[in-house]
């Protein structure tokens, strides 16, 4: 298994590791004489003028099952303001902070009926789905880097992740691939490094003096129930002022802030992983889909690799612009 | 000609960076960027760095029905449209200026029309000066106010404007929606069947494009620009709105710097490689037809 010192994305919680489990077909062949590798022609010649010597093209697997909603660490409904944590940048980043469960919002009924058409609305982060989509995207990426290590590398380029849903909503798969390589001229690594980048890229990074430390991801998932004056400004409706959700014409501020604050969980889901490191070519991604009658899941999923400055930056020549003759 | 730098010896700075990862990671503070590292070195060869991935997220309530009858610019939604998007531009300068970025680059801008809303999100990398330096008369921004700029060129084309002597100011956009009137019962049915312009949907275009482009440059001219560049043009009907025709256009504000335009003197460059007679992997299998 993975070393505790290892970087990358964030274990599983104990108990949903296995000991040792590569399969042993796997180790077998990943022992073999030959090598495989996911690199383009270029991307190999590129690796190999840089002293990376490609041995395996590795890969890991993880299907897991969301489980289903509990009110358990949510914290109280309508608690007014999201929580704000410490230590962490924006307003929203009540994430995983102990008791409060991470970032909620209500929005009252502005209307003071009780009926199935008047309600309040809520934002809240599910704390639960990120918890599962990081223990999935995790145990991947350890299988990934169990393969690595059994074929002796210091490090996976190239690596390309994929999370898709397996018919129902509550069901993905985790695949992450990439090439283990080994480094030329050095000795066993105490820790096993993984990048998106592989060929020329790869070597400009090293070039302008940073060292890939590991990919590093990251899902947020805010589930919005609309209020009913929410619902009514979403239908084209009016409303009757900002302070209970928007007017028309006005802006809705509670899928605003369920907008905002799932992009900004995400980018302090991927931080709390950085540690003094910065994150390189990141990739935002937001989807949403209904959830339930009249509610909405929004999902914002942040990837990139994490990387470490090694030498002073040399900062090159004020580029020449260049314009061809064909 | 200038002299090529010397050539780096990659597998020994490989190695030193993997021997590297044993010690612990250099002080500093962590920061994030979806910046290539091609876009990276740009930036630091002109003297500017990526700070922090930020973004702004505004979404705009529309009326119900706004869209089908009446004459003439459809107000409530070129108005939800001008909200989001100042909204959202709002948000992002001041998670801009939070995250000690002195401008974004490379902005993507979605926007999102719908009958009953209108939502725009964007995002992009703060950046600064290397070294966080003082902010410079020829930082890009807006004269003394304390505004980062904003703009959607890439890097690389940031990297180009600085040289030419150009700094960006903010995204300017505007955009209106028009009514496209009904024809007449007699005038629908005389034309049906023939090739007839539609003016109506022609006339409705032009009045959106002039109101939308207006927008635009008066929003260019209010954060201190003399021109926009890069304009992106989104126009036609609307797949909810069968009368009803959009326009809305953004882009990067710009003025010249102190120092004047710079002239680039391009180097002109010849490939060596012959299209006829590349090199193709297909040529070589066994079932490949003979040419």
């Amino acid at each position: 298994m993975a070393g505790p010192d290892d970087s990358g994305p964030p274990l599983p919680p104990d108990g949903d590791v296995q000991a040792n489990e590569l399969p042993e077909a796997a180790g077998r062949r990943l022992s073999g004489q030959t090598w495989s590798s996911a690199l383009t022609v270029a991307d190999l010649a590129a690796c190999e003028a840089m002293g990376l010597r490609p041995v395996a093209l590795v890969q890991g697997f993880c299907v897991m099952q969301w489980g289903f909603y509990t009110m358990a660490g949510a914290g109280s409904w309508g608690s007014g303001p999201p929580s704000q944590a410490t230590g962490a940048a924006g307003p929203y980043a009540g994430r995983n902070s102990g008791a409060s469960g991470g970032y909620q919002e209500s929005w009252p009924c502005p209307h003071g009926i009780a009926s199935l058409d008047h309600r309040w609305g809520y934002n809240l982060e599910q704390s639960w789905v990120e918890a599962a989509w990081s223990q999935g995207f995790g145990s991947a990426y350890r299988r990934m880097v169990d393969e690595a290590r059994e074929a002796g590398a210091h490090g996976i380029v190239g690596v390309v992740d994929r999370a898709e849903y397996l018919g129902e909503q509550s069901v993905v798969e985790f695949h992450l691939s990439g090439t283990a390589v080994m480094v030329d001229g050095t000795g066993p690594a105490p820790t096993l490094w993984s990048t998106y980048l592989a060929g020329q890229r790869l070597g400009k990074l090293f070039e302008a003096g940073f060292v890939p430390v590991s990919v590093a991801a990251a899902m947020a998932s805010v589930q919005m129930w609309p209020n009913c004056q929410t619902e009514y400004l979403m239908n084209g409706g009016i409303g009757i002022g900002p302070m209970w959700g928007g007017s028309a014409g006005g802006e809705i501020t509670q899928v605003t802030r369920a907008e905002t604050a799932v992009r900004h969980l995400a980018r302090s889901a991927v931080r709390a992983q950085l540690g003094l490191d910065t994150l390189h070519g990141a990739s935002f991604a937001v989807s949403r889909r209904q959830s339930g009658t009249g509610g909405h899941v929004i999902e914002c999923t942040l990837r990139g690799t994490r990387v470490r400055r090694f030498k002073d930056f040399d900062p090159l020549p004020a580029p020449r612009p260049t314009v061809p003759l064909s | 000609m200038t002299a090529s730098p010397p050539p780096v010896d990659l597998a020994s700075e490989v190695r030193r960076g993997v021997a590297a990862l044993a010690g612990p990671p250099p002080p500093g503070r962590g920061g994030t960027s979806d910046l290539s590292i091609d876009e990276a070195l740009l930036l630091h060869s002109v003297g500017w760095e990526p700070v922090e991935l930020v973004s702004g997220v505004s979404v705009v309530s529309v009326p119900w029905g706004v869209w089908s009858w009446g004459q003439g610019e459809i107000g409530a939604a070129s108005g939800a449209h001008a909200s989001a998007m100042g909204s959202a531009a709002g948000r992002m300068a001041e998670e801009c200026t939070s995250a000690g970025g002195q401008g974004v680059v490379g902005v993507r801008v979605e926007v999102g029309i719908w009958p009953t809303h209108v939502d725009v999100a964007l995002v992009g990398t703060a950046v600064r000066p290397v070294g966080n330096g003082p902010r410079t008369a020829d930082a890009g921004h807006r004269g003394s106010t304390p505004t980062p700029f904003m703009s959607d060129l890439s890097a690389r084309d940031f990297c180009l404007l600085h040289g030419a002597g150009w700094r960006p100011l903010g995204l300017a956009f505007g955009s209106s929606f028009v009514y496209a009137p009904r024809r007449t019962v007699s005038m629908a049915l005389g034309q049906a069947g023939q090739n007839v312009e539609l003016t109506n949907f022609t006339e409705a275009m032009y009045q959106a494009r002039e109101l939308a482009m207006e927008r635009m440059q008066r929003a260019a001219i209010s954060l201190g620009g003399t021109g926009v560049v890069a304009v992106v043009m989104r126009q036609g009907p609307m797949s909810f709105a069968t009368h009803a025709v959009g326009f809305t256009a953004w882009g990067t504000a710009v003025r010249l710097g102190p120092e004047g335009h710079r002239h680039l003197e391009p180097q002109v460059v010849v490939s060596l490689d012959d299209a006829r007679v590349a090199f193709q992997a297909s040529a070589l299998r066994a079932d490949a037809a003979p040419e």
